[in-house]
């Protein structure tokens, strides 16, 4: 048979139109969920206690992973605000990201007729967008063998005897400059007195990592000695073998809770909501605070004394524990990350 | 005939211009840190990346780099080029296979391959250490030296090869020829040679400027985070800032500045080569 250009056109054309016309049923009419999460050990823990045990076991629900660190993740929502069909049907995110977010109006609602595990949450980590998933406590991370006596509060970080010895991660420039007004005398609702400190503690040589996990390389060698991280993190850290203490901070230690929500323009809503509550079963818990070191935000899952005592904090530390004021740092987060850039790693 | 570059042109059409066309207004809206974009139609964005400082830090840095590494790339890759394009040899094909190995690998993979061999505890600094040259590590990590060497790395197999073809249609006999009427070495490379691949200069310095200007992964995996390129800075604004409109401008400069260079830079070649 000879192509003439009328039958490649046509067929071409065909073609095209057949796959195009194709392309949004394919997932849509599918018993799967695809949640949006980051990689690393958050996500082969979702997969391991929750994707495959509960959802494809018991469900017979497939979950795909769209993996991303959170910021693209952000931006992926966002950019897909207009969208009819979105790609993402649970979004992971951090709490003051999620409440970034949830200002455009993008999340379905969460109540406990969708998802009755709702009811076993602490009250104080409800939200109307979202579920919290695990939470921990911003506090400084020393090593023992070379800062001695243990530090009390972030202010310790400001002393000179810890000059060239104190290390940040640079993707957690927001979390640092709470902490640095809050040595300052500042709160989570005035940043104010962090541009002093932070331009302080740049004269004595403070270290800035890329990531996380060259900050804990940096640990690890003793290249520096102290820094601020989740506690949960500290406990990943020293179950690695990294010579860490915490402490709580006497100034206060920000809490930060990382949530889920389903967005608006989801292809699979009741597979979403299966997924929320498959997040808050105690079993799965658990077994997030054993290896991640994040502690339950349920009622009912109740950790063994000894990790307790590991990743939780006692009845004067929760007392010290502060609650983030997500639309002071939403509206300052774009000048504390030029103040950042642009004066303190400069 | 002229249908066949109707799909080519649909697609840059689609994939290209039309993203533009967007950023380009989206640069102009304003940014609010709570609505994301309020609708505008002002130059602000514009105004304050051309005065503020930093910026022009930015840029000055990235435009060193890239003007910086192109030089080297094309002193590095010049040799290169001619004597690959001079061998003959049956090895000629797999040498220019090799050539082309490095860009096998990853622009990321490449970079922690440098990482490596840069870090404190790489591979240098211990081979420095247990020889006892040195007491305590170096800094060759998060430095401006450990970019330029690993942009390099990645741009000199495009020069070399863009050279290499354009020698490769000089014929022989020319040089021969001036070297019959006593011209050295060193002469007919000046005044024979080059002339003659000016545009492969022109083309392969174009291509490695291009990607030099666009550095992301090197620059931030082995400039660290205190090395600040343009391309890294676009991301900090989309991604880490919300700042959409304030993004796309920076991503706006970045382009025209890349294209006058380009475009002054092939228009002083073309002249040199008309005379």
């Amino acid at each position: 048979m000879t192509i003439t250009r009328r039958t490649m056109l046509t067929t071409g054309a065909a073609a095209m139109a057949a796959y195009t016309a194709g392309l949004p049923g394919v997932r849509a009419q599918s018993s799967q969920v695809v949640v949006g999460t980051w990689g690393g050990d958050y996500g082969q823990l979702l997969g391991d206690l929750i994707d495959k045990p509960i959802m494809k076991t018991k469900g017979g629900i497939e979950v795909l992973q769209d993996i991303a660190n959170a910021d693209p993740r952000k931006t992926k929502l966002l950019a897909e605000k207009q969208s009819r069909r979105g790609t993402m049907d649970v979004a992971c995110l951090s709490d003051s990201d999620m409440y970034l977010t949830a200002q455009q109006d993008l999340f379905e609602p969460v109540t406990a007729d969708k998802v009755s595990r709702m009811n076993a949450v602490f009250p104080n980590l409800q939200k109307a967008y979202a579920i919290p998933h695990i939470y921990s406590a911003q506090v400084v991370l020393y090593n023992p063998n070379k800062v001695n006596p243990a530090p009390k509060g972030f202010a310790d970080l400001w002393d000179p005897k810890w000059r060239g010895r104190v290390g940040f991660s640079d993707i957690l420039y927001s979390a640092n400059t709470v902490a640095a007004a809050l040595a300052g005398g500042g709160s989570l609702s005035n940043y104010g007195p962090s541009q002093k400190k932070l331009m302080e503690l740049r004269s004595l040589d403070a270290k800035i990592y890329p990531s996380n996990e060259a900050l804990a390389a940096a640990l690890k060698s003793e290249e520096v000695w102290i820094t601020v991280m989740w506690l949960a993190r500290g406990f990943m850290w020293k179950k690695a073998g990294i010579p860490l203490e915490h402490v709580v901070p006497s100034e206060g230690a920000p809490a930060i809770v990382f949530e889920a929500s389903i967005p608006k323009n989801s292809r699979n809503k009741d597979n979403a909501f299966k997924y929320l509550n498959a997040m808050l079963e105690p079993q799965a818990q658990i077994a997030f605070a054993d290896k991640m070191g994040y502690v339950p935000t349920v009622k009912d899952a109740a950790l063994p004394p000894d990790l307790a005592k590991q990743i939780n904090l006692n009845e004067a530390e929760r007392a010290r524990l502060l609650q983030p004021d997500y639309d002071y740092a939403v509206k300052n987060n774009a000048a504390i990350l030029d103040f950042w850039n642009k004066q303190f790693k400069a | 005939m002229a249908v066949l570059i109707v799909p080519a042109s649909l697609l840059v059409l689609g994939l290209l211009v039309a993203p533009m066309l967007l950023m380009l207004r989206i640069s102009l809206n304003q940014f609010s840190p709570t609505q994301m974009m309020i609708e505008a139609m002002s130059a602000d964005n514009y105004i304050r990346a051309v005065t503020d400082p930093y910026y022009q830090q930015v840029l000055g840095t990235t435009l060193g780099i890239a003007l910086l590494c192109t030089l080297l790339t094309l002193i590095l890759g010049f040799p290169a080029a001619y004597w690959l394009a001079r061998i003959e040899s049956r090895w000629k094909s797999l040498i220019t296979i090799l050539t082309l190995f490095p860009l096998l690998v990853g622009n990321v993979v490449r970079s922690a391959g440098w990482m490596a061999l840069l870090g404190n505890d790489g591979l240098i600094n211990a081979t420095l250490l247990w020889l006892g040259i040195i007491s305590a590590p170096l800094k060759l990590m998060y430095t401006p030296q450990a970019v330029v060497i690993g942009i390099i790395a990645v741009v000199l197999p495009y020069m070399i090869l863009t050279l290499a073809s354009v020698i490769e249609s000089i014929p022989r006999s020319v040089e021969e020829a001036a070297a019959n009427l006593g011209a050295r070495p060193g002469t007919v490379f000046r005044r024979v040679v080059l002339p003659l691949a000016l545009p492969g200069v022109a083309a392969g310095s174009i291509l490695v400027f291009v990607l030099c200007m666009n550095t992301y992964a090197t620059a931030i995996l082995l400039g660290g985070p205190q090395f600040k390129m343009m391309a890294p800075a676009v991301y900090d604004q989309f991604i880490r800032a919300n700042n959409w409109p304030f993004g796309a401008t920076l991503a706006f400069i970045l382009l025209a500045i890349t294209m006058i260079f380009t475009i002054v830079g092939s228009i002083g070649i073309a002249r040199r080569y008309k005379r």
